[in-house]
């Protein structure tokens, strides 16, 4: 073998290294967030694919222009003119049919993605009105309450998981945008005059949780602090959050800031603490830890009567539980998968 | 009777050199006062950027409140395109049209007097908001009903209205400039499959121009219209459709954004060619890839209102998608003139490669959002700002200085300094991408755009960092050049008529041309009529007519001062 010199070995090392950095580059990030909707899934699924495009055409491109630079760079002196080439219409045709390929591609599977997205269910299975106003938001309920920001708090939209929600977005002034990142989906909030339509949307939330989000369409001087909160929660949940909002109460998962919040970490199958005590009458929060990658959660019983559920963790990860305000007395709390060997005493002093 | 004697007024009478530049009707001069203008307005802009990015590179509002914050994106975008990107490149299109078409001046001197004259006045009256109590604050897109006067009371609005209508007018008024002096002032022998791929994009350009700004006038008259005199053409309380604007703004905004990046285009076109010491590859090719880009950008338009729920996505999508085959035709085409050539890394060449690999990356994410699906994760947010900047900035902008390098030698006689050229260089590039290339994450992460403030839980603090640093690397990076333009003009390399070894006709008459341009014009057989002249001795022969016709040439004596040095 003969001896690499060092400027093949530079070549070659940029010829391999470029495009493995460039992937592991283009790998790492440009990815939006886990999508916590079915369609939402769809549309990740699609960009992923339109990625994979985007790169082979950006290293292709970009790895050949810096080959040109390094390989056809003039050298000192050099006065010969290279081939005065005009043009070769075999190498147009087929450059021509590339990008032709790659954009009906796109545009087909970009199709059959939009029906996914702007598939409507004949029973959606809540409907609410979505009202954008500068700058917060009226979440109003189908034959239920309406729900506003509360303070400085900004609102909360509860919807149940698992099921069509649609959502009717509406506007009496000017045009907001409705949009939450983790569902990859947005739509303008057009105020309409008689003859006009609102416009709708509809998904289906894979995961209950907490998810931000956001007007998107500039609507004048506190743009930035129109936002929103998307509480998606189990069926049961869902149905004492807006019967609770109906009688007036606090919501029992009402999200916002804790007054109180009790740090308990699980492991080996066992909880840190066997007690805490918070005030009566009073909301707190739960930060609840799984050091394990077994499933736990934390509920709160009265006997066997759970007054609080917290979702489960299936496996090692946190999550912040908001408990209902409780009447003094003695409870205890339990991981619902461990019963007898995760359990304590909750003191709920006046 | 007295007799009075009159003086004859022969030769040159004594102006002073203020009042020639305010009354010039020479292309030359018209074309630098446009350059210089744009660039002032630039850094009017530039300004706005970095106070929009020093806002932004924390959470909470540190610098301005969120009014003045709106203010300044408004105002950074509107004076960015209107004023800046737009003009600059029409400037280099008045100084270099005329002379690649080996015509003595424009078709009309003193509309082009006028069109330009009406620029500065539109962009002091867009920017004289900030003296009435604010300027606009509603975005360069001014959506309606945001825009009406129930929602934006202010007169700021009403003067960037009348601001942009000027300088829409100016722009038309160039348009039709152009158009008159292609179809008309080419030199003898110069058919259009024969012109100079520059002035092909000014054509399109300038056809785009007149087709589209007058739909935009015609917005904003009907704007005017609605906020001062109770019209309800897009208030839906009053009966009219938001969505009405639009479709006008945007049936302008998109053949707009071509109208941006045709020119530099152009340029680039000219300069790969001349420091690869190679033809342009595939010249039809070229000239109908930049026609069907023009054609497919009037059926586009609606491909920035996918999420507006108001319009039929399959159509739109299907055309935007379209408008890639052509721009992948010229990038190829690019590409191949590199290939096999011998590239010179001089600054022209260094922002023009610079031009080709930003511009890939603007045009890529450009076909990403033209998927519906897409579209509706990233419309309005971050995503789409580094979208719109890899294609301004990545593209019309590495352009412009590409042009800047370039002509610099034809319009003053001197060449600006090489390592400070490629100093600005890097530190441009760098702090382009900086700047720029996190706004990809931050918007797929869910940064919409336009907001002052976000949440430090939200993630995106690092980047928003990262991209604020970004932009102070190309406000430095402005130092050098800056520094390197008046050095040169003190004390330059003298850069004889052609510097660069081009082919096209700027480079057959002196640097900076006498005011005339030509006393004399070479053979023109191709689209690079210099070629055989300045290449042709000992080397590969172009074509050989050009052997036959180089010994007709008509030469009468007396010319031979005014060739260019190389031919002699």
């Amino acid at each position: 073998m003969q001896p690499t010199a060092p400027r093949n070995r530079l070549r070659k090392m940029l010829r391999v290294g470029i495009p493995v950095l460039l992937t592991v580059l283009l790998a790492g990030c440009l990815l939006p967030p886990d999508p916590k909707t079915e369609a939402g899934r769809d549309v990740f699924n699609l960009y992923l694919v339109v990625l994979a495009l985007a790169a082979i055409v950006f290293i292709g491109v970009e790895g050949f222009i810096l080959y040109a630079v390094f390989r056809y760079r003039r050298k000192p002196g050099d006065d010969v003119l290279p081939e005065q080439l005009h043009g070769n219409n075999k190498v147009e045709v087929v450059w021509t049919l590339i990008p032709t390929v790659i954009v009906l591609v796109l545009f087909v599977v970009s199709i059959m993605t939009l029906n996914e997205v702007e598939a409507r269910s004949e029973n959606p299975g809540v409907t609410i009105e979505v009202q954008g106003f500068q700058w917060s938001w009226n979440f109003v309920y189908e034959d239920g309450p309406t729900i506003g920001p509360r303070g400085n708090e900004p609102p909360e939209l509860a919807v149940p998981v698992g099921e069509p929600v649609r959502l009717i977005l509406t506007s009496d002034n000017v045009i907001h945008a409705f949009y939450v990142p983790q569902f990859l989906l947005k739509r303008d909030m057009v105020p309409v005059n008689e003859n006009g339509t609102p416009n709708d949307i509809e998904f289906v939330v894979s995961e209950a949780g907490t998810y931000a989000g956001q007007c998107a369409e500039f609507c004048g001087t506190d743009h930035a602090g129109m936002v929103f909160t998307v509480n998606a929660m189990p069926r049961a949940d869902y149905d004492a959050y807006i019967a609770a909002i109906e009688d007036g109460e606090t919501p029992p998962t009402g999200g916002g800031d804790c007054e109180t919040t009790i740090d308990i970490s699980a492991n080996n199958t066992r909880f840190d603490i066997d007690e805490f005590e918070v005030p009566a009458d009073t909301a707190f929060c739960i930060a609840f830890e799984n050091l394990e990658d077994v499933p736990h959660n934390v509920a709160i019983l009265s006997g066997s009567e759970a007054l609080f559920e917290g979702s489960f963790l299936n496996e090692a990860g946190s999550i912040i539980y908001e408990v209902p305000a409780l009447p003094a007395g003695d409870y205890t709390f339990v991981c619902q998968a461990h019963i007898q060997a995760m359990a304590g005493t909750v003191t709920v002093t006046e | 009777m007295a007799t009075t004697t009159l003086e004859p007024r022969a030769g040159s009478y004594h102006r002073s050199w203020v009042l020639d530049w305010l009354t010039t009707v020479d292309h030359k001069k018209i074309g630098i006062l446009y350059i210089v203008n744009s660039f002032l307005f630039f850094f009017a802009a530039g300004f706005l950027a970095l106070l929009i990015r020093s806002e932004l590179a924390v959470p909470g509002m540190q610098f301005l409140d969120q009014n003045t914050y709106n203010q300044a994106f408004t105002m950074h975008g509107t004076i960015m395109i209107f004023l800046f990107v737009v003009p600059v490149l029409a400037g280099f299109g008045n100084y270099i049209v005329p002379l690649q078409l080996g015509a003595p001046d424009m078709a009309f001197p003193r509309i082009n007097a006028l069109s330009f004259w009406l620029l500065p006045l539109g962009g002091l009256l867009i920017f004289s908001g900030y003296l009435f109590g604010g300027a606009a604050a509603e975005g360069w897109t001014g959506y309606a009903p945001l825009t009406s006067d129930r929602f934006a009371p202010g007169v700021g609005t009403d003067l960037w209205i009348i601001g942009l209508a000027l300088v829409g007018t100016a722009s038309i008024m160039g348009a039709i400039n152009f158009i008159a002096t292609i179809f008309k002032m080419r030199a003898p022998g110069m058919t259009l499959m024969r012109m100079p791929i520059f002035v092909w994009t000014i054509l399109v350009t300038a056809t785009l121009i007149l087709l589209a700004t007058p739909v935009l006038t015609a917005g904003l008259i009907a704007l005017f219209i609605d906020r001062n005199y109770g019209g309800s053409f897009f208030d839906p309380a009053v009966g009219g459709n938001p969505i009405l604007w639009q479709h006008i703004f945007w049936f302008f905004g998109h053949p707009e954004v071509y109208i941006v990046i045709l020119p530099a285009m152009g340029v680039v076109s000219e300069i790969l060619p001349v420091f690869s010491r190679k033809p342009l590859f595939g010249y039809k090719a070229f000239v109908f890839a930049t026609v069907a880009i023009g054609l497919l950008s009037f059926s586009v338009w609606a491909h920035h209102m996918f999420t507006t729920g108001a319009v039929f996505l399959p159509f739109f999508s299907f055309m935007t998608a379209l408008i890639a085959i052509p721009t992948g035709i010229k990038m190829f085409n690019w590409l191949g003139t590199l290939w096999r050539g011998k590239l010179i890394l001089a600054t022209p060449m260094l922002f023009s490669l610079g031009f080709l690999s930003m511009f890939l990356i603007g045009g890529i994410s450009g076909v990403m959002l033209a998927s519906p699906p897409i579209d509706f994760h990233v419309q309005d947010t971050y995503f789409v700002v580094a979208h719109l900047h890899y294609v301004f900035f990545g593209g019309s902008v590495f352009g412009v200085f590409a042009a800047a390098y370039y002509w610099f030698p034809k319009m003053t006689g001197r060449k600006l300094n090489e390592p400070l050229g490629k100093i600005h260089f890097w530190i441009h590039f760098i702090g382009f991408n900086l700047a720029f290339f996190p706004m990809h994450q931050l918007g797929l992460s869910g940064m919409p755009r336009r907001i002052g403030d976000y949440s430090p839980d939200a993630g995106w603090t690092i980047l928003n960092m990262v991209s604020t640093v970004g932009a102070f690397m190309i406000a430095v990076s402005i130092i050098p050049f800056l520094i390197n333009v008046v050095a040169t003009l003190i004390n330059g390399e003298p850069a004889g008529d052609n510097p660069w070894e081009g082919n096209t006709l700027e480079w057959a008459t002196t640097s900076p041309p006498p005011p005339h341009n030509f006393d004399r014009l070479p053979p023109i057989h191709s689209e690079r009529p210099l070629f055989f002249l300045t290449q042709g001795h000992g080397h590969a022969v172009e074509r050989p007519e050009d052997l036959v016709e180089e010994e007709i040439v008509d030469e009468k004596p007396g010319d031979i001062e005014r060739r260019p040095k190389d031919l002699v």
